[in-house]
């Protein structure tokens, strides 16, 4: 019973990974593509669990929750002071401005 | 012993249906602030009732302690997050929704 | 008696499924950071729950880093990304 529950388990987490995946690659939307990532990084924990390896676990939970997510969220800003004047998809109040803005310029030209 | 496992396992599934509920809230709900109540509050108590009913299951001192304390700190920091979610969003003049 | 604990574990899981249609749709970036901190929250409940359903009491160790580390990301997120550039005052339509 303990056994075939188990295995629907698995057969759960690496489903959800990789639609998870699917969608992180997919993405245009830079900030969804980083939250996509946490969150791969904390299945990815749960996965090392179920591979009876709590050790890579460990190390994957700090790492990929605690580490990887702040450096990217710190880099995206910076990236957005970096990179003002161009049309990006970061986040979305900058999408909504730059949707705003958009067609003014293609009239004004 | 089988009395507190059964009242264990009651506590359980009470944590089940408490995260259930917190993510068809996270669903549903037509608002950031809404979600917000929906999933800190329901979810930091599904989380209580699934750490009351291992304590009570697992009949040993020092599990008991380590299980107290993981809730504690989801506790701490879910409320300081929410809290600070709630107060950026609206510094950023979102408007919370009402019944048109 | 501890394929209870795994089934429960499985319906947090398929919750977790369930929260990433919040992510991909998320109307505002706060509410995909939400339910990045809702799958941190799930995730030590599914450790929780497994470190009885595989026997492994170690797995508490992992909930604990979950805990205090699923957090940062939140926090991060509320101080560096999300109020970028100053105060703005334009009307966000939800």
């Amino acid at each position: 019973m303990i056994y075939s529950i188990l295995t629907l388990f698995d057969i759960l987490l690496a489903l959800t990974l990789l639609w998870l995946s699917w969608n992180l690659l997919n993405t245009e939307d830079i900030f969804k593509a980083v939250v996509l990532f946490i969150s791969f990084g904390l299945l990815m924990a749960l996965t090392w669990v179920r591979m009876r390896a709590p050790d890579v676990a460990l190390a994957e939970a700090a790492l990929g929750a605690g580490l990887t997510g702040p450096l990217f969220l710190s880099a995206l800003r910076r990236m957005n002071r970096f990179l003002k004047g161009e049309r990006r998809l970061d986040c979305d109040e900058n999408r909504e401005k730059d949707n705003g803005k958009n067609p003014k310029q293609t009239q004004a030209t | 012993m089988t009395i507190l496992y059964n009242c264990g396992t009651v506590l359980l599934m009470a944590g089940v249906l408490f995260f259930l509920s917190g993510t068809v809230g996270l669903l549903r709900f037509p608002d950031i602030y809404s979600r917000l109540h929906a999933l800190t509050k329901a979810d930091n108590v599904g989380l209580g009732c699934i750490v009351f009913g291992l304590a009570l299951q697992s009949g040993s001192i020092a599990v008991t302690i380590k299980l107290i304390l993981i809730w504690l700190l989801v506790l701490i920091a879910s409320s300081a997050s929410c809290h600070l979610i709630a107060r950026s969003a609206m510094q950023k003049n979102i408007q919370p929704w009402t019944r048109s | 008696m501890n394929w209870l604990h795994t089934f429960f574990a499985l319906i947090l899981l398929l919750t977790i499924g369930a929260g990433v249609i919040r992510i991909l749709k998320g109307p505002t970036a706060a509410d995909r950071m939400m339910t990045a901190q809702l799958f941190g929250t799930c995730g030590v409940a599914i450790l929780l729950l497994l470190s009885t359903g595989m026997n492994n009491l170690v797995l508490l160790d992992i909930a604990l880093v979950f805990a205090l580390l699923a957090t940062l990301a939140t926090l991060t997120f509320i101080r560096r990304t999300w109020q970028g550039s100053g105060k703005r005052k334009h009307d966000y339509p939800l």
